[in-house]
């Protein structure tokens, strides 16, 4: 590599801050810069601060999930079923009834001050998923409360008709679907949009892994309902949706891999205690185990109980364990200081630039914002 | 050098009261609410003295920590935390194989020395990222966390790309350097800045010390140090990926990496849209599945 003062390749970095001619020469590095990083470090002390969050957070993101996406299913089971998939219905405001109810324990034990939790609803900002993430969890809370209230209270009527409060269930249905949608997927958002390397090493896939999981696992436990309520016609349903779920999940955990292997970051989850449980449990256990027995079910004629009930507690079980192996993965990463240089290093000439999502974004980002 | 001629209207060597707008006398800066006021750091005047540490330290009221020895070369600090807001790094140059360099540069010995601090970024991701508002910007464009407003949810931790911002165990709240915030407000010069020996740390409105930081480098380069170079300032590393500039920016001699700084950080905000709108697709994407499951279902067992 020549060790002039454009060496770095331009076009790999924010267009604005980073074209050589916007450089002003005195002030760009002609030698130290241009000088490749071949590892060093500060004594390998860490750059970052890994976050604080917890196997808390980390439950509160899988409850979150699996809440924001009962509702969805319940909203389709509402408006697209008929009075079999009553209990669908119920089942779904429930479990995003106590969703909605158990999250935000969650979230204000892992305060430091948790006698300050209101402060969270004291200002509105887009720039930060904590922000209107407490909005989107307030929100949903109210509205999941009306719709389970609401149908608890309200039973339909003989005749068909609704009483006045399953209506009033009803109607706060879409508006919970939707920011049961935001539940879902407002916490990948939460963890890219940090400087820790794993999670902000591919901020797609691994919203599309963190939806997609909710999906799972909230179809999941309504199958798992409806093997109680005894409708072998709707678990069918239930797991065939849990199945695409699990499959996308399945493509998105590989994409966001690559990326990350890309990027070279993320061996803490692919290493170790943390990255043998992550394959174990959240790809294999997770993942392979319910793909396998849903699609040995779709293709039998007579579906066995045993395999739907043994698919739908894998996929839950695989959940949680993908939350807590990301979670505890990245606290990890951003303790090591190579990760994090090789994911802000400045490409050298000659190699093609990659395609890198944050930066793209990220000068985007800058033009857009004051 | 001659005495600042205002220095004559308090000759008497302890005055009843501040003198107002010290920082003029001190470091020939007016602090005027409104302006835009940081530091920089130029690493080549650093002896590693930490007066900046200890006077950061005794002003702020921070208490002691890492007690004991990192036996990282003299660093005993580690880095930058809730109770350290300025961190002097020691940068033994050994040669490859552990061998003792055989060159020198020109100017100066093996050692780098860098005071590391909190860079009040032009667009804080610790402010962003902040969701009560307790971090915000001050009238001197400097980021300052509200102690009474922090419930201590410690998204500014991860958010920021240097590794600056922490949750203190002893109340539970995120600190960092306020570029000394209560001192500006009284005219006063920041204490770091002020207790520094050789000018390392210099304070004054960002956009002087752009310029003077960028006459040093070329004065440096002329003198032979053309590893010298700008992190923090506009258009340089540290200043990338929509962070725009650093209040308080640096002169390095070697790579970022070397000082524990990454080459090019992002603001962590940028990541915000494009995940979140890649969620909502794809949960759009498996709520048409879903009702296509749904509506299938039934239409046959009619």
């Amino acid at each position: 590599m020549n060790a002039v003062p454009d060496a770095m390749a331009p076009d790999a970095m924010a267009p604005d801050a980073m074209a050589p001619d916007a450089m002003a020469p005195d002030a760009m590095a002609p030698d130290a810069m241009a000088k490749d990083w071949k590892g060093e470090t500060y004594y390998g002390q860490a750059s970052l601060k890994p976050s604080p969050f917890d196997w808390k957070i980390a439950a509160y993101v899988y409850i979150a999930g699996i809440a924001g996406s009962s509702q969805i299913v319940a909203t389709l089971a509402d408006r697209l079923g008929d009075g079999r998939d009553e209990t669908i219905v119920r089942n779904g405001r429930y479990l995003a009834l106590a969703g909605a109810l158990a999250g935000p324990p969650l979230l204000i034990a892992d305060l430091k001050t948790p006698e300050r939790f209101y402060n969270m609803l004291r200002i509105y900002r887009t720039s930060s998923p904590m922000s209107f993430g407490s909005y989107i969890l307030t929100g949903f809370g109210l509205a999941s409360g009306l719709t389970a209230l609401g149908h608890m209270a309200g039973e339909r009527r003989r005749d068909g008709s609704r009483s006045g409060l399953r209506r009033a269930a009803d109607m706060a249905q879409v508006p919970a679907a939707f920011l049961g949608a935001g539940m879902s997927t407002y916490t990948a958002a939460l963890l890219s949009a940090t400087s820790t390397p794993l999670w902000a090493a591919a901020p797609r896939a691994m919203a599309v892994q963190f939806g997609t999981s909710a999906m799972a696992t909230a179809a999941a436990a309504l199958s798992l309902g409806e093997q109680v309520a005894g409708d072998p016609g709707n678990c069918r349903r239930l797991d065939g949706l849990a199945a695409i779920a699990a499959a996308g999940e399945l493509v998105a955990s590989a994409v966001a891999e690559r990326r990350q292997r890309e990027a070279g970051v993320g061996q803490p989850l692919r290493e170790g205690p943390i990255g043998a449980g992550y394959k174990a449990g959240a790809l294999a256990l997770g993942l392979g185990v319910p793909l396998a027995c849903h699609a040995v079910n779709a293709l039998s004629k007579r579906p066995s109980r045993g395999l739907s009930v043994l698919g739908s507690l894998a996929i839950l079980a695989g959940g949680m364990v993908m939350r807590q192996a990301v979670f505890q993965a990245g606290n990890r990463s951003a303790e090591r200081p190579d990760e994090y240089f090789r994911l802000t290093r400045r490409e050298p000439e000659g190699t093609s630039p990659r395609r890198r999502v944050d930066r793209d974004l990220a000068a985007r980002g800058a033009r857009r914002l004051p | 050098m001659g005495v600042h001629p205002r220095a004559l209207d308090y000759a008497e060597s302890f005055p009843n009261g501040v003198i107002p707008d010290e920082s003029e006398l001190t470091c020939g800066t007016k602090i005027v609410p409104g302006k835009s006021y940081g530091f920089f750091t130029d690493t080549t005047l650093c002896i590693g003295c930490k007066a900046c540490e200890v006077a950061c330290k005794e002003w702020n009221g921070l208490p002691a920590d890492n007690l004991g020895l990192t036996g990282h070369s003299y660093d005993n600090t580690g880095d930058l935390g809730a109770d350290t807001w300025r961190h002097v790094a020691f940068v033994e140059k050994i040669g490859s194989g552990g061998d003792r360099a055989r060159d020198m540069a020109p100017f100066q010995s093996n050692w780098l020395m860098m005071s590391d601090v909190c860079k009040h970024c032009a667009n804080a991701p610790c402010l962003e990222a902040c969701p009560t508002g307790s971090i915000f910007r001050t009238e001197f464009d400097t980021v300052v966390v509200q102690q009474d407003i922090c419930n201590g949810c410690g998204y500014c931790v991860p958010a920021c790309p240097f590794g600056v911002v922490e949750l203190s165990a002893a109340d539970g709240k995120a600190h960092k350097c306020t570029l000394c915030y209560d001192r500006l407000k009284g005219g006063l010069e920041p204490a770091c800045a002020k207790s520094c020996p050789t000018d390392s740390i210099q304070f004054g409105e960002v956009e002087e010390l752009f310029d003077r930081a960028r006459q040093r480098v070329e004065s440096l380069h002329e003198k032979g140090a053309t590893d010298a170079y700008l992190y923090g300032a506009p258009d340089t590393p540290g200043a990338t990926g929509g962070l725009k500039h650093l209040n308080a920016f640096f002169l390095l001699t070697d790579r970022p990496e070397v000082y524990n700084l990454p080459a090019a950080p992002t603001r962590a905000s940028g990541r915000v849209r494009p995940s979140f709108l890649t969620g909502l697709a794809a949960m759009a994407g498996l709520t048409l599945a879903a009702a296509a499951l749904m509506s299938a279902g039934r239409g046959g067992d009619r």
